[in-house]
């Protein structure tokens, strides 16, 4: 048994691999950056094209800290075209210029001398500001807009890579640089910037983008995202570390141990009703097969079944929750609005919790009810005609004591199975019926998540439900063993 | 006489027979193309446009209509142009009129009655003469209006387009690929498809570079795609994954040629069964709302991207019954005769074996169907999926969570939803009892 164990926790890691190489492809494709996003939620970022040198810093702080200075993943597979050290560029509307123009023209080498010059001068024109002699505002402050302009047009033209837009936005910089004595300089810089480009355009390599080539990393994001790095912003999840939320700048496992509570308490309490329910339904269905209890249940356990859970959760809401109709129950929330009061203790607590909960864990535990209580008719049926139960009923025992003691203990087992999926569905929590009575808990954390695209905390509610999902199946294994001694694992 | 029967019977006929006697399948089947038939006609059922109307003595079709303007010559020899999408066809001065039976589309703004009007509630009409009156019972809201005055009844027409649609082709999706993996590994299994070790290693190898020209060297045509039209972005796939194959063809007709090398040309085992098993183990441990509501946020909202989405991410029931109908059926004598008379593996599987190993895949997608309408009208009641400014049964009912009072926003789109999540799982129920041997009656 215990070799079993061990073989199957063995397997669970190239499982638990690819599940977290899948969300880590997710998550690099995601559109958008992270940093960038993180910086505007701030209110730090300033205008468009005017990047302090002190953003640039901060930027450069938030992509060391969440990793994203590093390359993806072990092993790259790209064209031949592209150097390893792309990754290197951390601006993500940059590397998608640079890889656009890789994509046309296929020389490296070029291209980068290309955007080295194009950096320079941006980086020049940002620490340029010179004193203007001109006593006339007016023309003081035309001069400034000029400069800007030039300066948000060099920076977008760090991200394009069509021909025509390059050529149109570098003639129309150069327009503006040569209307001042103090920027022409700038313009004989550009000059030698379109030269590096039309260098690029005359010795393109293009065939080098149809030959494949393999880059390896021995530090990268996901290596540092399982094992940390040595300490200094992240542990690892090796050690319980699910790195910084792109949301709210906390530690993803804290969050995670604050939100899960509530998801736990609601499947568990479900699955614990959805169990008192649908067990005596199902056994009594059976006794009964094909009569008027076993038929009128299950067409109404049926209709339960197709009822979306949303609907049934509005539906109460409008009618139970709703000042024009009855309001029995509070609309949203787990607590009351101001809160517990300072001296409760748990008991008082839950006290106050109770009318926020009822409509939830209805809508929680109905949808199983169906589904639950088929699979207990089923395999009571099962068990009903066998012989041992005919032994039991010719010994002279009651119809009830057969039921319960015989039967209902023998078709156990599926029930078992149900059980084992509380806690992988408790890390996932009811998405939406956790949005829907704004129930703090992993559901609507990872609501916002995905819609934040806050991707290490969607990460790690994947790898941890595939985890919790893992487990269960073999606990539900192992107990499959325990009630019934005929089953063995080797 | 005796053998004739034998010829008429066949497997299909007798399930239909059986199908045929159970009354909530064949209901829930007769509501199905009742509701197919909605979604097919749903611009000429619900629509702000006439289906057929005579203006100034010219016959149009505005509701069907390719074109999106009209040139009238009055009699008077003025010219009108009438613009298809902009003119207000309900003030207009139209000799004869057809109308549809609901006359608003699902996202026009009637101003007159905005903010949550009832069905049985008082509803407004302004005339072209300015004056409003009451309304008019051709122009009735039946089903009532959302805040912003848009008709219930009409977004309720086309949302049946959009559920059936991301119902039936991502399931279609899902079963192609459900029973091509569940057939593959349910009849090789671990030790049945034989390889040489230098194509065998070949292939693997292959795997990645045909990864590359599929996908990576057109990547950046892909993501454009994806981020501009569902539709282009599926059939850029489709050929993304024929090159991929065309490239593993050639690489293994490559492999060909180190058959007469001595070490490499050692027979291997393909263990078929374990890598598809364990593909099915991943997906169906992951959480599968949470995964294609992330992949839903990457993708463009759009239609196909859901399809596409629900499509790779359901397969694994599919190919999992499929699977296990195909460990026993491959152990069949007439497989074992159709590899005596030296068949194709290709022709066994899919000519022979599938047809008589479908049956529980079938099972699987009614149910599958239903799953995936309670998916999508899942994702829109989030306000994620399809396009914003798409109307579907779920973005209808989540508009009822700003106002409690509108009883009719929950109650008719929760009521479609319901009925045809019920009417799948009938006809999936249906199809359980008749496609079973075990359960004849």
């Amino acid at each position: 048994m215990l070799r079993y164990i061990a073989k199957r926790v063995l397997m669970f890691v190239p499982t638990l691999v690819i599940i977290t190489v899948i969300g880590f492809f997710i998550s690099v494709n995601a559109p958008g950056d992270p940093v960038e996003r993180m910086m505007t939620a701030a209110g730090s970022s300033g205008e468009v094209g005017t990047q302090s040198a002190s953003q640039v810093e901060q930027k450069r702080f938030w992509k060391q800290k969440l990793g994203l200075d590093l390359p993806v993943f072990y092993v790259s597979l790209t064209k031949l075209s592209y150097p390893d050290t792309l990754y290197k560029i951390y601006d993500k509307n940059e590397r998608q210029a640079l890889e656009r123009l890789l994509d046309q023209y296929g020389n490296w080498e070029q291209i980068a001398e290309h955007s080295h010059r194009l950096n320079n001068i941006y980086t020049r024109l940002l620490f340029f500001n010179p004193v203007v002699d001109s006593q006339a505002t007016y023309e003081r402050d035309e001069f400034e807009e000029d400069l800007n302009t030039i300066r948000f047009e060099i920076l977008s033209l760090k991200s394009c890579w069509q021909h025509a837009v390059i050529q149109t936005k570098t003639a129309v910089v150069k327009g503006l640089m040569s209307k001042y004595d103090l920027t022409k300089p700038f313009a004989d810089e550009l000059d030698e910037v379109s030269g590096a480009y039309q260098k690029v355009l005359d010795t393109r390599t293009t065939w080098k983008n149809y030959v494949p080539a393999l880059h390896f990393y021995g530090n990268n994001q996901y290596h540092r995202w399982l094992f940390g790095d040595g300490g200094i912003y992240s542990d690892g999840i090796i050690r319980g570390d699910f790195g910084t939320s792109y949301q709210t700048k906390d530690s993803v496992s804290k969050t995670i141990f604050d939100r899960i509570g509530w998801s736990l308490f609601f499947t568990l309490f479900s699955v614990i009703i959805a169990y008192l329910v649908s067990i005596p339904i199902g056994v009594k269905a059976a006794q009964n097969r094909g009569g008027r209890f076993d038929r009128i249940s299950s067409v109404f356990l049926f209709g339960l079944y197709s009822l979306p859970n949303f609907f049934v959760a509005i539906l109460l809401l409008m009618l139970f929750a709703n000042p024009d109709m009855l309001d029995i129950f509070p609309a949203s929330g787990v607590k009351p609005t101001e809160g517990y009061p300072e001296d409760a203790n748990i008991f008082e607590k839950m006290w106050l919790s109770l009318p926020h909960i009822v409509i939830p864990l209805i809508c929680y535990s109905y949808t199983s009810f169906a589904f639950l209580s088929r699979i207990m008719r089923g395999s009571v049926i099962e068990n009903i005609g066998l012989d041992y139960i005919r032994t039991a009923r010719a010994k002279g025992v009651t119809e009830k004591a057969v039921v319960w003691k015989h039967a209902f203990k023998n078709s156990l087992l599926p029930i078992i199975t149900i059980f084992a999926a509380v806690f992988p569905a408790a890390v996932g929590g009811s998405v939406i019926l956790e949005t829907i009575f704004t129930i703090p808990g992993m559901g609507l954390e990872a609501y916002n998540a995905i819609t934040y695209q806050n991707y290490p905390m969607i990460i790690a509610v994947l790898t941890l439900t595939s985890v919790f999902t893992l487990i269960g199946y073999l606990v539900s294994d192992i107990l499959y063993a325990a009630v019934d001694p005929r089953i063995h694992y080797r | 006489m005796m053998e004739k029967e034998q010829e008429e019977f066949s497997f299909g006929m007798y399930a239909w027979d059986q199908f045929r006697v159970n009354r909530p399948a064949m209901i829930a089947l007769k509501l199905l193309f009742i509701l197919i038939t909605i979604a097919i006609f749903s611009p000429i059922i619900a629509n702000d446009k006439p289906v057929f109307c005579e203006y100034r003595g010219q016959w149009l079709f505005p509701a069907t209509s390719l074109y999106t303007t009209a040139e009238i010559q009055g009699a008077d020899g003025k010219t009108e142009i009438v613009q298809y999408d902009i003119a207000d066809w309900k003030r207009m001065d139209l000799e004869t009129v057809i109308w549809p039976l609901c006359v608003y589309s699902p996202y026009e703004s009637d101003l007159d009655n905005s903010d949550y009007i009832s069905p049985g509630g008082e509803q407004f009409f302004t005339g072209k003469d300015g004056k409003t009156v009451e309304m008019p019972t051709r122009f009735k809201h039946w089903l009532g209006t959302n805040k912003k005055g848009e008709d219930v009844l009409s977004g309720l027409v086309h949302g049946t387009k959009i559920s059936l649609t991301i119902g039936i082709f991502s399931m279609l999706l899902a079963s192609f690929i459900g029973v091509f993996l569940g057939s593959v590994a349910g009849y090789f299994g671990d030790r049945r498809l034989q390889t040489t070790r230098a194509r065998f290693w070949l292939t693997i190898i292959g795997v990645f570079v045909a990864y590359f020209y599929a996908f990576v060297v057109r990547g950046t045509v892909l993501s454009d795609m994806l981020s501009n039209s569902g539709l282009l972005f599926f059939f850029q796939l489709l050929w993304s994954i024929l090159i991929f194959f065309a490239v593993l063809y050639l690489i293994r007709l490559f492999g060909r040629l180190f058959d007469r090398v001595p070490f490499l040309n050692k027979r291997v085992y393909v263990p078929v069964d374990m890598i598809v098993s364990r593909s099915i183990e991943i997906l169906n441990s992951l959480p599968k709302l949470i995964l294609i509501i992330s992949l839903s946020v990457i993708a463009k909202p759009s239609v196909w991207n859901i399809v596409l989405i629900i499509g790779f991410t359901t397969w694994t029931d599919i190919a999992r019954l499929t699977r296990a109908e195909f460990l026993r059926t491959s152990q069949l004598d007439y497989v074992q005769a159709g590899k005596s008379l030296g068949l194709s593996e290709a022709r066994i599987i899919f000519r022979h074996a599938l047809p008589n190993s479908i049956a529980p895949a079938f099972i699987a997608i009614a149910f599958g169907i239903a799953g995936a309408i309670l998916i999508e009208s899942g994702l829109s009641f989030l306000g994620i999926g399809v396009s914003a400014d798409t109307v579907t049964w779920g973005s209808l009912l989540s508009a009822a969570r700003e106002n409690f009072n509108a009883w009719w926003l929950v109650l008719f789109p929760g009521l479609a939803i319901f009925l045809t999540v019920t009417m799948y799982n009938l006809i999936g129920e249906g199809l359980r009892d008749a496609l079973d041997p075990r359960l004849k009656k």
